[in-house]
């Protein structure tokens, strides 16, 4: 377990760094982007497959984002970079892409495949998806900003 | 005479400006149209450029209201007893993101309202500040892949799942950058890289790589997924900027529609179903 969990650390700190790089953050951020990340998306790792906790992904998002926030937020002044610079591009890596082009291919689908049951099915699809993703979205900026909202002081002067 | 010229108030009469040169509510009110549209355009959030804005003004000795729209920012400056005050409508500034210029704005603001430089000088740096260069191309070309492939294994894919990634991901990426040079509508790159991305990919079905194929293939295209204009959305939306919110979420899904529509379009060639 342990191994695994610092398998999915590093390679979400590598993700991170890549993903980053395409929205053009100032060079110190990376290093920051890296750790935040790693220790996020590892927490979401344990809390979604240990036994220990075991939950859903969308409370699992929440929660490693709030992680990911308040990391954010206590190191930005380091760096003397808005915490959004440091937040957004470590929670890429957590942005469910598979379940947003899911909904898309299974409504398609839906349209392709008239008959009711066929239909239903795909809908079902296209819902889940869906669902799942606009939650996960939902829950991860709310995680992930509520920090900043916490720590006012700190993070909207961290560029100060 | 009873007319007055608003645009050249000068703001000299107003000691809470403490600023060395006085400039007008004009000058004011058109660079911090300029700084928003720029703000805005290198993907900040609503609530930062509100703040971002305040602050500068304030530090000039007047006050600033905007509203922000999806592609335009309706800025008003004003004087704090109402007696003058400059509107100005910009459209925001087309580019790619660039959390390099949104911090040095971000930190622009600071020095202007701690240091009090005048208004001249803030411009100067301004101007400096725009021309931050983007991150080297091949550099972002090699880091994607990469990212792309950690991916992959994020996702348990095998290692030939992640190599097959890795090359499909650097060949999409690196024609998304020719087309969008090229000055290529955005969305038609997504569906363009997205499909060529998955045709790559489900070379692995088709040579069967490895045990994981399929992952390959789911993959390949994330590195397309609009993440920040979806988290921005979000965080607009929660700070009661339902329009931009609005405005945002529906760029970013209508960008998933096109990656997934390449996507379709490449499965479907190779014969290979989503589900």
């Amino acid at each position: 377990m342990l191994l695994q969990v610092l398998q999915d650390a590093l390679f979400a700190a590598i993700a991170a760094i890549g993903f980053a790089s395409i929205s053009n953050p100032p060079k110190k951020a990376y290093l920051f982007c890296a750790i935040i990340a790693a220790v996020g998306h590892s927490a979401r790792y344990l809390l979604m497959n240990s036994s220990l906790f075991d939950i859903h992904i969308v409370a699992a998002s929440t929660i490693a984002a709030f992680i990911v926030g308040t990391l954010a937020v206590l190191l930005s002044p380091y760096g003397k970079m808005p915490a959004e610079t440091c937040l957004f591009p470590s929670l890429l890596p957590m942005i469910p892409g598979i379940y947003a082009y899911k909904a898309f291919g299974s409504l398609m689908l839906c349209l392709t495949h008239g008959g009711e049951t066929e239909f239903n099915h795909y809908f079902f699809l296209f819902a889940n998806n869906g669902l799942t993703c606009l939650f996960i979205l939902l829950g991860m900026v709310v995680g992930g900003t509520l920090p900043i909202f916490f720590f006012k002081n700190i993070s909207f002067q961290a560029t100060r | 005479m009873s007319n007055i010229d608003i645009s050249t108030t000068q703001l000299e009469a107003f000691p809470e400006g403490e600023i060395g040169e006085s400039a007008s509510l004009k000058e004011i009110c058109l660079f911090l149209s300029e700084y928003s549209a720029w703000l805005l355009g290198s993907g900040a959030t609503s609530i930062r450029l509100e703040k971002n804005v305040r602050r500068m003004a304030e530090a000039m000795g007047c006050h600033a209201e905007m509203t922000i729209l999806p592609r335009h920012i309706h800025m008003t400056v004003f004087l704090s007893d109402h007696s003058d005050s400059y509107t100005y409508i910009i459209a925001t500034h087309p580019m790619p993101i660039s959390f390099d210029i949104n911090t040095k704005l971000s930190r622009l603001s600071w020095s202007m309202a701690d240091d009090k430089l005048p208004l001249k000088d803030v411009q100067k740096q301004f101007d400096k500040i725009i021309k931050t260069a983007p991150t080297n191309k091949y550099l972002v070309l090699f880091l994607a892949s990469c990212a792309n492939a950690a991916f992959c294994r994020l996702f348990t894919g095998d290692w030939a799942a992640v190599g097959v990634v890795f090359i499909s991901t650097l060949i999409g990426f690196y024609i998304k950058q020719l087309l969008t040079q090229l000055k290529v509508d955005v969305r038609l790159v997504f569906i363009i890289c997205a499909f060529i991305s998955s045709i790559l990919a489900s070379t692995a079905t088709l040579f069967s790589f490895g045990h994981t194929p399929d992952i390959a293939v789911g993959t390949s295209v994330l590195y397309l997924v609009p993440g920040i204009p979806f988290l921005n959305s979000f965080s607009d939306m929660l700070n009661g900027h339902y329009i931009c919110a609005f405005g945002r979420f529906v760029h970013a899904v209508v960008l998933t529609c096109c990656l997934s529509l390449g996507l379709c379009g490449g499965m479907l060639l190779m014969h290979l179903s989503m589900f």
